[in-house]
């Protein structure tokens, strides 16, 4: 049973670490808006997805790589690289900002219960789906390879490839920009106090409309620079894989303690571990029971997650 | 603070009910059964579904819809909380009454107290633990209890994994009334039936001491507590009760359908039943009623329309979400929470 | 772009259509017009599957009316999503509408399932492209969908054996690795591939995972393969699973042999998955693509989208009912009878020719193998 475990741990925990990184970058787009509007932003997923299609669109019809041609080198793999993370990130983000100016704005400024905010993000989140399914004709769609996965050295047993370190160093740095963002910036500041108390804010001068525009457009930028990562190593996309990535983001967030950005972090990492460690040892098809019998068992010694504790200093 | 002057069918409504006296009252709730009872005849007129049939869909969905939109609105119009994984009292229902049914010699009416138990058992069991949980965490809890059924019954081999349950047994006729399979007004009915025991039973409950402790937790759960509410005691009593209903649906779609399959079950029926209870009108039984018909029948309408069908779905949920925040018939403005800033003058 | 401009055009004329009188076809006296339906997913997460089918039909119709200028063939595409509930409620909407005289589907075994009771008593033949479940057509199981089922389909158990043969095939001391996707598809197959692995001198099962159909990352599944020592691969599942999973086999560096069934035929998946896909082995009947280029060319120019999964059945299915409207069958007592009684060539050349449980007399399974991009036929695995 644990033969698996024992034998491939190293390649395993490398594999973890990577989708872990990919989680922690989705997880901020809901823990974002979770911290400015105490709700769930159910449309990420979608946001997610409609994300991979900007790797897709740069890397296909811009510089016309295709299933078959050699993969790009040098400076063209680091302007390859470098145009789909900036298109993924911008298509997420204009999309986050869409979602919020149609499925959340007006019902917030009713300040209406919360759960028709729910589902009218369900709504919109469908649309999202139905749009991107209509327009690839429900089919799924392979992504060029861009980056050659060349295996650079072996530890332990494990192969340490080019793309997971990528995935790695990259998504850390992001991940670690975003965070100075809200820390440092005067718009971070601003999401900061709209987060610890909305009232207050909106008297000291903070236009409201347009801080949680931004916090949407910054959860929207992690979520984008995510889906480029997912791209880039799994190669593929289809207009449901937002569904399966979002609900295990989610999670995630919530692990980690949902609003808190240093608990996506954690969250995203411990997840992405988590499921790979669950399948090794219990088989894949027992993997998504174990993830949520850990969480319940989390929540219920540790209610506001792994890192909620600290909610009101360090909340976005 | 002004009344938008929107159409204020639930107000009409209501104004109607109270003018009325007891016997008008009582002419009002027959008239009303007739009338809905004879809605399988109205097959040939503009409400007719393309397609499929038009009263199998009346059974499932919506009648189904209905009955668990009731359920769920128990747990989250009632008493505030917000349950992700319902599902998994209907898959438990269902399979109840797939495995006794294939199993025993046991028929629907039979199952259905053993449905309904094994769900309310599951309810206390997973409220238990985690019941103490608030908000969103409490959603996520109660989706990942939803998952883990599905899941259970698609890797074991006792409930025959994804090949599902063949051959349930429909019910037993009721003395001239036979269960058919091209025309299924009789479980129509028996739906109908079942609906009004549920609504029933709410308007009891929700007059009594359980409905005043649920809407006091709803309002304030900190605020109950320190009034004396055993909070969590009646937290679990909603989940149960919620849980039962569901349970109930499920053993009747099972006997319906005559055969389940885990991806039946999958986590988008609990997102479908929520989304049900808020568009018609969270926490009021006739909103609650007309967002399930509306949203168990509208897809089945809009057949004609194949490709797009889900995503006018979707805008439809989007658009009368923003328009009629509180639902379609929304509850009374003093049972709304308080919690909720002043609405913007 | 057009395109889409067109087919919301489509929506908005449907909508004003059925809220409006229903139009009333105005068949001129030589044209005659006919109903056969569709069913299979057409909207939601499994809609690839049935939108490759219908085309196939759709096609098949194109194709017909050509050749049969005096008669019109009108097709009602029913979406039952693949889920079995949501067929529960279509199928006696199907059955009551007198018109349809037979239909090609449904495209899943569970929908089929859950179709049956009411097609059975409406008398209405049914003949699928995809439900390969082996009790469909086993007169002793609750399943059993004779006299109205048929399926030009080979089913489970005749699959199962000729793709484990056909994975070890020239591998000595084959040590198997089988997973499948979690579907209700992959499952039963996975169980007659293991079974038929037993018959293959030499070759041992050394581990077996099992998937979400939705998963893209396989790490696990690939540390597993690679601690078993596995030298062949199995997977029941879809080629778009198979493309991502075979990608990140082998940027581990394995050189294990890959081998799928019916699910993973389909020509996009040596084209999704690359050079990876080289050498794959996967057993099918084939798409159109792999009946004709010219087929498959004339298919695009007409459809727009190149044929998918169960193409070649989905056309064949049509075929016949077609036959049987040209042959005079037009109630559906007498289409049931000339399927049951119909004997003819399919596409790929074989006999079509049910037994008295639906199936099919052939169900031969060709091995394919992929070779620069395309899966190349090998022959009938024997």
């Amino acid at each position: 049973m644990f033969a698996v475990l024992i034998d491939q741990f190293w390649s395993l925990t490398i594999a973890g670490v990577a989708l872990g990184f990919i989680y922690v970058l989705i997880s901020l787009g809901y823990t974002m808006v979770y911290g400015v509007l105490r709700m769930i932003n159910f449309a990420n997923s979608e946001i997610f997805m409609w994300g991979t299609f900007g790797t897709i669109i740069t890397s296909r019809d811009i510089f016309h790589y295709t299933q078959t041609s050699e993969p790009a080198r040098g400076f063209k793999l680091a302007l390859v690289l470098l145009s789909s993370l900036l298109m993924s990130m911008l298509v997420a983000g204009l999309t986050a900002v869409f979602v919020e100016f149609v499925a959340y704005r007006r019902l917030r400024a009713k300040g209406t219960n919360r759960l028709a905010t729910l589902i009218s993000a369900i709504g919109i989140s469908i649309v999202l789906s139905e749009v991107m399914r209509l327009l690839t004709a429900s089919r799924p769609v392979g992504a060029p390879r861009v980056l050659e996965k060349i295996i650079l050295t072996e530890i332990w047993g494990a192969n340490i490839r080019l793309d997971t370190i990528i995935t790695i160093i990259a998504a850390a740095i992001i991940f670690f920009i975003l965070e100075r963002f809200v820390k440092l910036s005067r718009m971070g500041k601003a999401i900061r106090a709209v987060s610890m108390n909305e009232d207050a804010a909106k008297l000291m001068g903070v236009n409201l409309n347009r801080v949680i525009a931004t916090t949407f457009l910054v959860g929207g930028l992690a979520t984008g620079a995510a889906s480029f990562f997912y791209v880039t190593v799994f190669e593929y996309t289809k207009f449901n894989i937002g569904f399966t990535m979002g609900m295990a983001a989610f999670t995630a967030a919530v692990l980690g303690g949902i609003g808190n950005i240093r608990g996506a972090f954690y969250g995203g990492l411990t997840l992405g571990l988590l499921e790979v460690y669950a399948s090794a040892v219990l088989g894949t098809q027992w993997k998504a029971v174990t993830v949520f019998i850990v969480l319940v068992l989390v929540l219920l010694f540790k209610p506001n997650g792994l890192f909620g504790e600290a909610v009101q200093t360090t909340r976005a | 603070m002004k009344m938008r002057n929107y159409w204020n069918l639930r107000d009409w409504g209501a104004g109607i009910w109270e003018r009325a006296n007891r016997p008008k009252r009582v002419a009002i709730a027959i008239t009303t059964i007739f009338l809905v009872a004879l809605l399988p005849f109205a097959g040939a007129s503009f409400l007719a579904t393309p397609i499929a049939a038009y009263d199998a869909v009346l059974v499932y969905p919506v009648g189904v819809f209905i009955l668990m939109a009731l359920g769920l609105n128990i747990v989250v119009g009632k008493s505030g909380m917000l349950d992700l994984g319902y599902v998994a009292f209907f898959a438990i229902g269902a399979y109840t009454m797939a495995l006794m049914g294939t199993h025993t010699g046991l028929n629907t009416w039979e199952i259905m107290p053993f449905g309904i138990a094994f769900a309310m058992l599951a309810g206390v069991l997973l409220g238990l633990p985690t019941l103490r949980l608030r908000g969103d965490y409490l959603a996520i809890v109660t989706l990942g209890f939803g998952e883990i059924v599905r899941l259970v019954v698609l890797n074991s081999t006792w409930s025959k994994g994804p090949n599902g349950i063949a051959n349930i047994p429909m019910p037993p006729d009721i003395g001239p009334l036979k269960f058919k399979l091209d025309d299924q007004k009789v479980f129509f009915w028996v739906v109908v039936i079942m609906i009004l025991l549920t609504i029933w039973m709410i308007r009891r409950l929700s007059v009594r001491r359980p409905g005043r402790a649920w809407e006091a937790i709803r309002q304030d759960e900190d605020a109950a507590e320190l009034m004396g509410i055993p909070t969590l005691k009646y937290k679990i009593w909603s989940f149960t009760l919620g849980a039962a209903v569901g349970g109930a649906a499920g053993v009747l779609f099972a006997s319906k359908n005559l055969f389940i399959a885990p991806e039946m079950f999958t986590l988008n029926v609990s997102i479908l039943i929520l989304a049900c209870v808020v568009f018609g009108g969270i926490g009021n039984i006739w909103g609650v009623v007309l967002g399930a018909a509306i949203l168990g029948y509208l897809p089945e309408r809009i057949r004609f329309i194949s490709d797009a069908r889900l995503l006018v779905f979707g805008l439809v949920l989007v658009t009368v979400m923003n328009f009629r925040p509180d639902g379609l018939l929304p509850r009374k403005k003093r049972e709304k929470a308080i919690v909720k800033k002043e609405v913007n003058a | 772009m057009n395109k889409k401009i067109k087919s919301s055009l489509a929506i908005v004329t449907a909508v004003a259509v059925a809220f409006g009188i229903a139009s009333v076809p105005t068949a001129s006296a030589a044209t005659k017009t006919y109903t056969i339906a569709y069913q299979g997913p057409l909207s939601g997460g499994e809609a690839s599957t049935g939108i490759d089918e219908q085309n196939a039909v759709k096609y098949a119709i194109k194709l017909f009316e050509a050749a049969n200028k005096n008669i019109k063939v009108k097709i009602v595409s029913v979406d039952d999503e693949g889920d079995a509930g949501k067929a529960g409620t279509v199928a006696p909407g199907v059955a009551a509408n007198k018109n349809i005289l037979g239909l090609v589907g449904p495209a899943y075994s569970g929908a089929t399932i859950a179709s049956l009771p009411y097609y059975k008593a409406a008398g209405m033949a049914l003949i699928s492209p995809s439900a390969t479940r082996v009790s469909l057509t086993d007169p002793t199981s609750a399943d059993f969908g004779g006299p109205v089922f048929h399926r030009v389909v080979g089913k489970d158990d005749l699959q199962g054996p000729a793709l484990a043969k056909y994975a070890t095939k020239g591998v000595s001391n084959a040590k198997v690795f089988v997973f499948d996707d979690q579907s209700a598809y992959a499952v039963p197959l996975r169980g007659y591939v293991e079974a038929g692995l037993k018959k293959v001198t030499g070759a041992t099962l050394v581990g077996g995972d099992s998937v979400p159909k939705d998963a893209t990352d396989y790490a696990p599944t690939i540390a597993k393969i690679n601690q078993s020592g596995a030298t062949v691969v199995i997977y029941t599942g879809y080629y778009s699973a198979a493309a991502i999973f075979i990608k990140q086999l082998r940027d581990t560096g394995s050189k294990a042999i890959f081998a799928g069934g019916d699910g993973v035929f389909n020509q996009e998946f040596p084209v999704l998955a690359g050079a990876a896909a080289e050498g794959s082995r996967v057993t099918g009947v084939g798409g159109l693509a792999g009946v004709s280029a010219k087929l498959e060319a004339d298919f695009k120019k007409k459809m727009g989208v190149s044929s998918g999964v169960y193409s070649v059945e989905a056309f064949d299915a049509a075929n016949l009912l077609l036959s049987g409207i040209k042959a005079g069958k037009t109630t559906r007592a007498a289409m049931l009878k000339y399927v049951n009684a119909y004997k003819g060539k399919s596409i790929t050349g074989n006999t079509i020719k049910f037994d008295k449980n639906g199936d099919i007399s052939y169900g031969l399974f060709a091995g394919f193998t992929s070779k620069g991009g395309v899966l190349v036929n090998t022959g009938i695995v024997k």
